[in-house]
């Protein structure tokens, strides 16, 4: 009799860990897919809507209305950025490169600075285009990017200074396709890969013929 | 069968000596080291690299030094509903029989007020002082972002937006 309690017994713990394991249990980690949400949260809160701007260059003012016709990418950042600026430039250079000259001659790329005390003209001049010729980098006055990223949804925030004056700004990284029109036509959250962004940008080459 | 016996007291006592060399050597390899390009007059670099512990207890890197920049300091990232943060770090902790990453959007050896630029090619000396005391000495390559890009491919960048 009391072993077939246990018998009972038994079969009742296994068959709780059967429900368990069959609707409850996550073989993969759940903290993995809570760190990739807040990205696709960020994406519809904010909603950007971007449109025209005009900020200033090494030559004088620049608009994005100057690039009627072509597909544009902007990235806003700061030269000072020793990593996620230079890494995203870098995979929006590999995208330019990816492409096929005809198609590269009608892309433009946009580095706008979010810390106009440090990145003047010439300095923006000198950093941007390294990483790939058809990149241009400008600023502007607080407000002139504060209207600026506004638009576009992007976010920066300057931090304290260290010992010698050095400071840090955090900012959004995120890559914004234009279209030929001057419409915003894609978003790119950050570590986006070259193909992702050719693959954003060949489909707005294709049907604009203008 | 002794032929056996023998041959495993052979490479026990191999790896028993390779293990005793090793550790003579210092606890930790560093592999997949090099300090980023920059664009002419640019104030800023990093370092990355990869930081393997072999000893038993887990350790801290709490220093790096380097001649080509003015303060040298140790940092990380979290990105934050898509906003990228960069702060100073005290330390960096390398797990026993464990590795720290030091790579882009994550840990990094930052270099601030570069006394020079740093063109492909070039090589910075780096050394890291670790919470025992012990210090490494590094011969870093000066790399473009895209040609480390290249050589780890896309995959390694799907790698590194999975942490965010």
């Amino acid at each position: 009799m009391k072993s077939r309690a246990l018998l009972i017994a038994i079969i009742a713990v296994m068959s709780a860990l059967l429900v368990w394991l069959a609707f409850f249990w996550e073989p993969i980690a759940p903290k993995a897919v809570t760190k990739v949400q807040p990205h696709s949260q960020l994406q519809l809160a904010t909603t950007p809507q971007g449109g025209d701007f005009t900020l200033q260059g090494k030559n004088g003012p620049v608009a994005l209305a100057d690039f009627r016709g072509k597909v544009v990418l902007i990235y806003f950042g700061y030269t000072f950025c020793p990593d996620v600026c230079p890494t995203s430039l870098s995979l929006m250079a590999q995208a330019l490169s990816s492409l096929e000259p005809a198609q590269r001659e009608r892309v433009q790329g946009i580095f706008i600075s979010v810390d106009p005390e440090r990145d003047t003209p010439e300095r923006l001049k000198e950093y941007a285009p390294f990483f790939h010729p058809a990149i241009i980098g400008i600023s502007g006055s607080q407000e002139q990017l504060a209207a600026v990223t506004k638009q576009y949804g992007a976010s920066y925030m300057k931090q304290k200074p260290n010992a010698e004056g050095q400071y840090a700004v955090d900012h959004s990284s995120v890559t914004y396709v234009i279209d030929p029109d001057g419409k915003l036509a894609a978003s790119l959250p950050h570590a986006s890969t070259p193909q992702q962004i050719s693959d954003a940008i060949r489909p707005l080459l294709t049907t604009s013929g203008k | 069968m002794r032929n056996y016996l023998r041959h495993t007291i052979l490479l026990l006592g191999a790896l028993t000596l390779s293990t005793a060399v090793f550790a003579a050597e210092g606890d930790f390899t560093v592999t997949d080291a090099y300090v980023r390009a920059v664009p002419p007059g640019t104030p800023t670099s990093l370092a990355f690299m990869t930081i393997k512990n072999s000893s038993d207890a887990d350790r801290k890197l709490v220093k790096a030094d380097s001649p080509v920049a003015k303060t040298v300091e140790l940092h990380n990232h979290t990105n934050e509903n898509g906003v990228m943060k960069m702060r100073q770090v005290k330390e960096i902790i390398v797990k026993a029989k464990g590795q720290a990453e030091l790579k882009t959007g994550s840990y990094h050896v930052m270099l601030i007020d570069l006394k020079q630029t740093l063109k492909e090619g070039d090589t910075v000396p780096v050394m890291l002082t670790f919470d025992d005391g012990s210090t490494k000495k590094l011969e870093l390559p000066v790399k473009m972002p895209q040609t480390v890009m290249k050589m780890d491919g896309d995959k390694a960048m799907d790698h590194s937006k999975m942490k965010h």
